[in-house]
This record gives structure tokens, sequence and C-alpha cells, in this order.
């Protein structure tokens, strides 16, 4: 049972899924909540904690890079009007992690709540990661939390 | 006559919009295949979050003439809303369906490939068919409670009601006090690994069109069980450091391991931090201290993390400055302090220098002994005469060689050079058989009452001493010696006349005091040099002498000598000048 790695510190490798047996899988460029079924591949997101907490806000979670191992993206907030939108990054997430600053736009406050994680966008206050509470259905962003959309996650360990 | 023209722009603006949507101008996003048994009512919801939360028109086609379909919902496939929906499915409903959805700006293209299979059954899972959309895969955690979820998804317009859960083809009841289901979902209480296997939910749909006519909608669920748990919010603790100090010396390298277990499920960073900031950016220009890469060994219930940090060089400025190992919200720190001083090592040392130094004192007074003790002697000299009840210092014995040579070199040593200088020069007083006894005494007597007035027996050797045998025959020496050694515990010093190699021939009493005491050995001559009290053999001969307790004599009082006579229990000198 004991297996010894040299290994780089992070990233930490997860599976995200919600409460209703979905989970996250990358459907062409779309990253995409799905059923979980036989031949559903879960994507395998690698989560980097930010090293630089002093310039972030305290209290909202713990400041995060997110990204896909494969293919490598990171995910990264923009504004397309009013609306924030969560975009697939070329940008790798081990860059980000170190780089000298704290890079906003790809910085997510995860918070956990027992076995449940939210996921605030650090560069826009109060959206957060969503996706819809029915079947198969897209990630995006959110500014109506416990409504509609489903914001809380839960992440697995790989087995 | 309005009428027909609006209705022609509409025409018009329908074909645009087919033309548009066909020749590819929008963007196609998703492509869904869905499997059904057949018979089995189907919905399908076209949607693009966070698009289709807005104003969008949504238009379902079907291939391969790309009509839109009606949206007359008494129809058997109809579009609802953003669904389209097909109650029941007829095998020939097989095909490739389009939905588009546009708004003012941009439009997005969903194809679902729709394939109707012949039949489905309960045991249909296990079966060699291609695996249908309602066939869902599901996990439960070992430990917890969980909850399976039945993804029934229609439009408002149908009812689904009757849901039942069955576990291997075997309903689930109320009774069962391990499963709760509610709405969709189906709660599993304390799930254990008897938990996996084949579940089925079902439930009966009713259509508003058609509300009499009643539907089985079903999922087929494979169950299975992981021992995985899921975060459970416990905080990492750091096993080291524990905010403790460091002795480390200046100029030194070192490395510090920070220990942490930490759940498996956890995220938390960790790191090492100086004045609230990571070490790798604070020495970001020296890279004097840097953070080390993590090692990590996974155990069943844990991991060990660590990670180190490396001082290449320990700077003053280092000391008293707290360095923070930091785990999620676990921290500690280390200090570093100078290194105490090594009290063990200064004893030590001190023991050697001390060592070192009586070594050096003992060597020294055993080169210069005698010169010390002369030294002292003269210095701390007591005028006071000390009564011992001692006349002489030193009685002085010697043989009287046959040979002339001999005898002349023994009598200018005993008669002429030890009083000139031990008398004359130092003071001493010294009893000399034959210069200082008197005619016609007894020998004995002199020897045995003399002798007792001493406080030093100076024996000349000569190499002849034995075999010439004075001091083996002559009652003198015995006595002497007997008294020397024995009766008074006298002090001998021998003198060497000539070298002696061998003593063996020598009385018992003499190699005794040879091998204790040493000898003296004479190496000069009746030269004026060999009068100096100052040479090495005089001063050899005054350290064994007894401290010179009063002034030398003026030269006149040296001819006199009082010798004592005892009388009436006393010795008293005897009266009148005795010349030589």
């Amino acid at each position: 049972m004991l297996s010894r790695e040299l290994s780089m510190r992070i990233p930490f490798q997860r599976h995200i899924q919600d409460f209703d047996q979905r989970v996250w899988v990358l459907q062409g460029q779309t990253l995409t909540m799905v059923p979980r079924k036989a031949n559903v591949v879960p994507v395998t997101v690698d989560l980097y904690p930010c090293k630089h907490l002093e310039t972030l806000e305290k209290g909202r979670g713990d400041p995060m890079y997110l990204g896909l191992k494969e293919p490598q993206f990171s995910l990264f907030c923009t504004k397309a009007g009013e609306q924030t939108v969560l975009q697939l990054n070329k940008k790798k997430i081990k860059d980000l992690y170190d780089e000298p600053q704290p890079e906003k736009p790809f910085l997510f406050y995860h918070k956990e709540v027992g076995s449940t994680s939210t996921f605030e966008s650090a560069a826009f206050s109060g959206w957060f990661i969503a996706t819809g509470s029915n079947g198969e259905c897209p990630i995006f962003m959110t500014q109506e939390v416990g409504k509609t959309h489903v914001t809380e996650f839960v992440l697995t360990t790989l087995s | 006559m309005q009428m027909p023209a609006e209705l022609l722009r509409a025409l018009a603006l329908a074909l645009a919009l087919r033309l548009l949507v066909l020749t590819g101008a929008c963007k196609d996003v998703r492509m869904a295949n869905e499997v059904l048994a057949v018979n089995q009512p189907f919905a399908f919801n076209c949607t693009h979050p966070p698009l289709t939360f807005g104003d969008v028109n949504v238009t379902w086609y079907k291939a391969p003439r790309n009509i839109s379909l009606s949206r007359n919902i008494t129809w058997r496939i109809h579009q609802e809303h953003t669904w389209i929906l097909i109650l029941p499915l007829s095998l020939e409903d097989s095909g490739m369906y389009q939905c588009v959805i546009k708004n003012t700006k941009s439009c997005y293209r969903v194809h679902v490939n729709l394939t109707v299979v012949k039949n489905y059954s309960c045991v249909s899972s296990g079966s060699s068919l291609p695996s249908l959309s309602n066939e869902y895969s599901q996990i439960l955690y070992t430990g917890n409670s969980g909850s399976l979820r039945c993804h029934l998804y229609f439009p408002d317009s149908c009812l689904l009601d009757s849901i039942k859960w069955y576990k291997d083809c075997k309903e689930i009841t109320r009774e069962q006090q391990k499963f709760v289901s509610s709405d969709m979902k189906l709660f599993v209480y304390n799930v254990s690994a008897e938990d996996g296997g084949n579940y089925t939910c079902t439930a009966i749909l009713k259509h508003q069109a058609h509300p009499r006519i009643q539907y089985m909608v079903l999922n087929s669920i494979t169950v299975s069980i992981t021992e995985r748990g899921r975060p459970g919010g416990r905080i990492p603790k750091i096993i080291y450091p524990q905010n403790n100090s460091i002795e480390v010396r200046l100029g030194s390298m070192l490395i510090v391991n920070c220990n942490i277990t930490d759940t498996k499920e956890n995220t938390n960073l960790r790191c090492w931090k100086v004045n609230n900031t990571m070490v790798d950016d604070y020495y970001s220009d020296s890279k004097r201290i840097q953070e080390g890469i993590e090692n990590n060994v996974s155990f069943p219930e844990h991991i060990f993390y660590t990670v180190n940090i490396t001082f290449l060089e320990v700077k003053m400025e280092d000391y008293g400055l707290p360095f923070t190992c930091h785990a999620g919200v676990s921290a500690a720190y280390i200090m570093l302090r100078f290194p105490a001083p090594d009290f063990r090592a200064y004893l030590i040392g001190g023991f050697v220098a001390l060592a070192v130094v009586v070594t050096s004192v003992l060597g020294v007074y055993r080169i210069f002994k005698v010169d010390i003790v002369l030294w002292y002697r003269s210095t701390f000299h007591s005028a006071e005469t000390r009564e011992d009840g001692k006349l002489y210092d030193a009685y002085v014995l010697y043989p009287k060689p046959k040979r002339d040579n001999q005898c002349h070199k023994v009598d200018t040593l005993v008669l002429k050079l030890l009083p000139e200088v031990l008398e004359r020069q130092c003071g001493y007083k010294l009893f000399i058989f034959g210069r200082d006894d008197f005619p016609g005494q007894a020998v004995a007597n002199v020897i045995d009452e003399n002798i007792k007035l001493c406080r030093r027996l100076i024996v000349i050797l000569t190499r002849q001493s034995s075999s010439c045998g004075l001091l083996k025959n002559l009652s003198e020496e015995q006595i002497a010696v007997y008294s020397a050694l024995i009766q008074d515990g006298m002090k001998v010093i021998l003198i060497e006349l000539e070298r002696i190699e061998d003593y063996s021939t020598m009385p018992e009493s003499i190699q005794y005091i040879r091998q204790k005491h040493g000898a003296v050995r004479w190496r000069g001559d009746s030269t004026e040099q060999s009068q100096c009290s100052k040479t090495k053999f005089w001063k050899k001969v005054r350290y064994h002498m007894p401290p010179r307790r009063y002034p030398p004599f003026p030269l006149a009082q040296l001819q006199r000598h009082t010798p004592y006579i005892y009388t009436a229990g006393k010795w008293e000198p005897n009266v009148g000048p005795v010349t030589h």
C-alpha cells in the first residue's frame, strides 16, 4: 500500500462531480457536466494553490489555478458584456503558478464546506463556476448561487 | 393585401434562416448519440448555457430533408420550447436531428444521432446490445450516505410520477430503511459493498396532450462501490517544526524539513514563508534561501509530505527570524540561534592547558631545581638559628687511598676545597675527621659523638674505596653510615671523586644511598674556578646541604674551631681556639 514517489509537489489531481451522479468531461472544446455512464471518461482537473495569499482576499476560500490535464488547458474568466464567461485557455497552470504575481482571471477561490466545493472567480467577485441542474450541461459562470444552477461540486481523488 | 406581404416576408426570413443554418454559418457545439428502445418516450433539450438562458430562438430539424419539426404538441414528433419530444419512439425515428440556437448575435447548432432499438427489458443491460442512453453507471462511497439519481428529463408538459426503484430487478420497498426515495433520487444510507449492483428506476409519464396515455420511462443504473472517501475537512498536521529553534553556525549551510500529514482529499498549499512572504519570492534575487522540491509518501489513511527549506549560507540577519512552514491553515516555525558555547570542550581545553603548564613547571623545576632552591634559600633565608642541637652542618667521611696521586686528590678536596667553598664561602660548618678531632681521642668515640652533632654526612668515594677496604674495615665509616642511616635518619651526600661504574663492591648501605639519592661527581681540580661556589658541582652539593642559617664566617673565624664536648647532659662549646 505504500508508494513512494519523488514528484512535483503539485498539482492536486481530481475528478469533479456533483450530487446528481454527474461528472465533468471535456466534450470537444467544451467543459461539460454529464451523467456518469460506463463510457464517460471524467476529465482530470489539475489544481494549483496560489502562493500569493497576501495579495488576495481572505475568507473567500483558497485561491486555486484550475486546469485540465489532458489536453492541457487552464480555466479562465473573462467578461462578455454583462456576463462573465468561462473559457479554456492554452496557458499552462504550472506557469501561472510560478508567476511572481497572482493571475487573477485564472484564479478561483476554492471554498470547502464539508465535502462540497465551490469555485468563485477571483477576478469577478460573486461569479461562481456552475452548471445546469438537469442532465448534460456545459460548465459556465453564474451569479445565481443556490438557485436554478448547480454551484456545489465534489472533488474526488483519482483511483 | 397586407397579410400576404407579411406572410411572404416571414417566409423569406424563415427561408433565409434555414439557408444560413444549412450553409454552415452556425457553430456546431455538440454532437449527441442517443440510443433508446422502441415505444419509449424520447425527449432532448437543446440548450447551450448560458446563451439559452437569454432570449434565443431554438428550432429543431429532422435530417435529411431538414424540415423544421412541428410545434403542435399533439403530434407524435414535435418541438416544445427548446425540446424535441417523441411520444413514443418508433423504429423509423432513427436518424439525425439538428437544433439551431440563435440570437441576434450568434448561431449554434446541436446534432442528435438517434438510434431506436427493438426491445428493452430489465435484464438487457448484460446483453450484447449497444449501451442505451438510459443506462448509467453510478458510484457510491462506503461508509458514507449517498444517493443515486434517476436521469429522466422531459419538458414541463410531461408529468412524471409513481417513481419506483429496483435493485437487481427487485423493487425497493419503503420498509427497507436503508433506502429512501425522494423525487428523482434514491438515498442510500451507510453504504457498504453489498449495495453495489444493478438498479432500475421507473416512472409513469403522462403528457398533457394525451392525459390518458401512460408511458413507462426508466433508467438502468449499474452501481459500483468505492472506498475512496470524499473530502472530510480535516486540517493538516505539521509534525515538524514545532516552533523550535535550531543551533547553527554563521556562514554554514542548513536544510530543514517540514513534515506534514494531510488527507488525500485536501488541496492545501504547503510552503515556507518568511515575513509572510514565500521564501522564494523573499530571496528572489540572491536565491540564498530556497524552498525545496516536495516529497510525498502515500499511506492508506493519509499522505506524508516533506518540503524543505535550504539556507545556502546562514547570515546574521537570519538569526531570530521565524521561518514558517505552512500547510493550509496550519503553520509552525523554526528560528535560528547561535550555537551554545561548548563547556565540555572548554573544560577539556582547560585541563589540557593546566596539564601542559604543570608539566612545564615540573620540567623547569626539575632542570633548575638546584638553582631555584639555592635562590630561594638566599632570598628568604632566616637569620634565626633553629635549635636542633646540631653543631655541624656536615660530617665529612673520606677514604685514605694508598696511591699518592689519589691521596692527594682526596686531601685537596676534603681539606682544601670543601672548607674553602662550604665553610668560607657558604658559611657551613664541617666536621672533618683528621682535622677537627682531638688527638688521642678514641676514634670510635669521636665519630659516634660528633656525627650526632652533624646535619649531613658527606661521603667521598673513590674507585678504590672498596678495594682499598677503607670503608669496609674501618669502623669509622661503618659507625658513620650506620649512625646516619639508622639512628638519625641523616641525609647522606655521596661525592664521587671519579667515575665509579661498579658499585657492587661497595657496602650495601652505600649502594642503597646511591640508588635512592644519587651521587654528585667531582669534575673539577684545584684551580680557582673549581673553588667557586657557583659552579655546577658546588651548587649540587649546596643543594643537598641544609639551608644556611647564618652568614658566612669572617675569614679569620674560619681558622677557629670549637669542638663541643658532652658534659653534664648537654653539649657545650669547648672553650679555646684550635689552630691547624
